[in-house]
């Protein structure tokens, strides 16, 4: 599933990280890998996804959420 | 010897709060050549060798994402720098050593900061740094950026470095393929780096997933509606208490041109000295003292209060509920804290502006900035407008003048956004929201202070030279406004100014508005009146002439019809803020070419809203 599908509270692990390079370089260098347990804390419509990874509260905006898949415990 | 070092880190990681403790006052501000990036260069002297620091623009990485990237990336690599220091929030570990394992590929000597030391400990984290240091090869350090017992270990520990350098002993190994810019060998290398920084972090810390509680504050904070409420609350509350601080300092501005006023004339008068210098000395030198303190004032309460709510991790919270409306603009999240203070003083709004990411965010959201009304303006529309409008239709000016911020501020951006904030380089916010931190008060006061002392003189100067320019056109030998350049050339151009819907007294009107929004009752109670002259007008001297409204009133409705009223009343609200806050943004961005051009875009933009306002109301009014 999608990260922006994710529910609040619920745990998981990264799977696929879309989109091109400029992307893939952003979202990795603040530690979004595949294979990284995170937690999503809030996801609100029109908001950007908040995910708890590698001890750091971590702001994704949708569209970019929307690239990344992930696989909820 | 080598004396050269610079500061690298993420943002958040404290890195500009190591720098202003080392340089203090001894800094300087610059652009990287050809690029719209800031460079900060400062030095400071320790055991008689003055030490050179590059405060490098903070990024998550060193892949080239961004301008400031590439820029950092080169500088190391081309040697600019003879050590590199190193900043990561020892708070958040893992994530933030990442930084350390994209500086490996560049092989050059360096030192290792852990900060927030304080916060680790807060949360129950230890960490072995010994052993971090002989794994990675270079000196480790614990260190509290916020707190200045640390620095001497610092400063002893960066001298010794530069003597004797040591680079990482361990690097992370790369995935080898053809294709090295892919989305895929991005993400293998990625991967690879966090797998190497694991195996650093094996035994120095413990890094596993804990269930991450909320805390209340942030369920409230964080919360799509009443969030951008307390957002909203917290702003006006800080931009409050940015007003109390700056009180005292402003009344103590507002004392000097009260008490050097007389006595300058006085004493000049009486030695004989000819009327033009009695009145650059006694009126425009007091005044410009004025200004810049009351400025530096402003600048000192503004910092003051976002240093703490950027200290404290507000702004990243305020960035994250802004973030999609701001967006369209452009902008980022963040935009959202100057924007709203610009309702109450263009100046502190333009100094906000310090908390964006980059240069070209900055430029962008001090332009964005202008197109707010402040206070002032908020002070003069219902007076002038009261006198030629019943109240309803008066609340009708205000609303019209509202919904055309949001047309002007948008229209700032499709102007300048383009070339300030290209296209390839919005992406969307992917940040950190650091967690709540305790204030360190002294620290946070100290870089106001010197935020403040640095506009005042850097100030002095602009202020000097436009009020001056001011006074060449508004001086009049007898006292009467038709005596002055101003008025010769404004009644002389007034077939053009009636074009824009002005005649010569609103359009002098009109130009002092450029100069201080404060000036313009006086000075129409001085072209329509006859009261007093524009010069003691506009500058608030001791000898100006109280406004009575109601004579005013009768006096501006004789003369002017309804139709140019509203005009005039367009024109000086969306014309540039004032000459201190134009010297503030050219202070603050540091390019004289884009402080021109934009203020160039608000004059134009004014007289043709102008202009268009006043044919179609006189085709009703």
């Amino acid at each position: 599933m999608k990260l922006t599908d994710t529910k609040p509270d619920s745990c998981g692990v990264i799977r696929r990280i879309g989109g091109d390079a400029h992307l893939a370089k952003r979202i990795t260098a603040i530690g979004l890998t595949e294979g990284t347990e995170f937690q999503t804390v809030r996801n609100d419509r029109k908001m950007p996804v908040l995910i708890y990874l590698r001890e750091t509260l971590i702001a994704v905006n949708r569209t970019d959420a929307e690239r990344i898949e992930v696989e909820t415990a | 010897m080598k004396t050269r070092i610079a500061l690298l880190g993420q943002p958040n990681s404290g890195k500009s709060t190591v720098y202003n403790a080392l340089t203090g006052s001894r800094q300087h501000v610059g652009n990287w050549p050809g690029k719209t990036v800031e460079k900060n260069d400062g030095y400071y002297t320790y055991k008689g060798t003055r030490y050179t620091v590059t405060d490098l623009p903070g990024s998550y990485g060193l892949s080239g994402n961004s301008d400031e990237e590439v820029i950092t990336a080169e500088f190391i690599k081309l040697g600019l720098a003879d050590l590199v220091c190193i900043l990561v929030d020892a708070s958040q570990l893992e994530r933030s050593m990442y930084m350390v394992a994209e500086f490996a590929a560049l092989d050059k000597p360096a030192v290792l900061l852990l900060n927030m030391m304080d916060v680790a400990a807060s949360q129950n984290k230890e960490i072995d740094h010994e052993l971090l240091e002989r794994r990675l090869g270079i000196p480790v350090l614990p260190f509290i950026a916020a707190e200045s017992r640390g620095y001497d270990a610092l400063r002893e520990l960066l001298a010794r470095e530069l003597e004797a350098p040591h680079k990482l002993s361990s690097v992370p190994e790369l995935p080898k393929g053809e294709d090295r810019g892919s989305a895929d060998a991005v993400r293998a290398e990625s991967e690879a780096k966090f797998r190497w920084i694991r195996r650093m972090l094996e035994g120095v810390t413990r890094s596993e997933q804990k269930k991450y509680e909320m805390s209340k504050r942030d369920r409230r904070l964080l919360s799509p509606v009443w969030g951008k409420l307390a957002c909203f609350g917290t702003i006006l509350l800080g931009f409050l208490a940015a007003m109390v601080i700056c009180f005292p300092l402003m009344g103590i501005g507002a004392m000097i041109p009260q008490l050097l006023n007389r006595p300058i004339a006085d004493l000049l008068t009486s030695l004989n000295v000819h009327p033009w210098l009695v009145s650059i000395f006694s009126i425009i030198l007091p005044n410009t003292l004025y200004f810049c303190v009351a400025m530096s004032g402003f600048v000192f309460g503004v910092n003051l209060v976002f240093g703490y709510l950027e200290e404290i991790g507000f702004l990243a919270r305020a960035a994250y509920q802004f973030d999609n409306l701001l967006s369209g603009l452009g902008l980022q999240g963040k935009a959202i804290c100057p924007i709203l203070m610009g309702f109450g003083c263009t100046i502190g709004g333009t100094c906000g502006t310090r908390v964006m990411d980059n240069w070209g965010q900055r430029m962008l959201t001090m332009a964005v900035v202008w197109a707010v009304p402040c206070a002032s303006i908020w002070t003069i529309i219902p007076v002038i407008s009261s006198m030629f409008f019943t109240p309803l239709q008066t609340l009708l000016v205000v609303v019209g003048i509202l919904l055309y911020v949001m047309v002007l501020m948008t229209a700032v951006s499709k102007v300048f956004g383009r070339t300030l904030v290209p296209e390839n380089a919005r992406s969307g916010m992917i940040m950190e929201l650091p967690p709540y931190h305790r204030p360190h008060w002294k620290h946070i006061a100290k870089e106001a202070l010197l935020k403040a002392f640095d506009i005042f003189k850097r100030a002095l100067r602009t202020v000097t030279l436009i009020s001056l320019l001011f006074w060449v056109f508004s001086y009049s030998g007898t006292g009467n406004v038709a005596d002055s350049l101003l008025y010769k050339i404004g009644t002389a151009i007034e077939p053009v100014t009636r074009i824009f819907g002005l005649g010569w007294r609103t359009f002098m009107g009109f130009l002092s508005s450029a100069f201080a929004k404060e000036a313009v009752l006086g000075v129409l109670n001085a072209v329509f009146v006859g009261n007093g002259t524009v010069l003691d007008a506009t500058f608030r001297s001791a000898f100006s002439v109280a406004t009575d409204n109601a004579v005013l009133g009768r006096a501006m409705t004789d003369v002017v019809g309804k139709a140019e009223a509203l005009a005039f009343m367009c024109a000086c609200t969306f014309n540039i803020p004032c000459v201190m806050a134009l010297s503030t943004t050219y202070r603050e961005s540091h390019s004289l070419k884009w402080t021109a051009r934009i203020a160039a875009f608000y004059i134009c933009g004014a007289l043709i809203l102008s202009c268009i306002v006043y044919h179609i109301a006189a085709l009703f009014l």
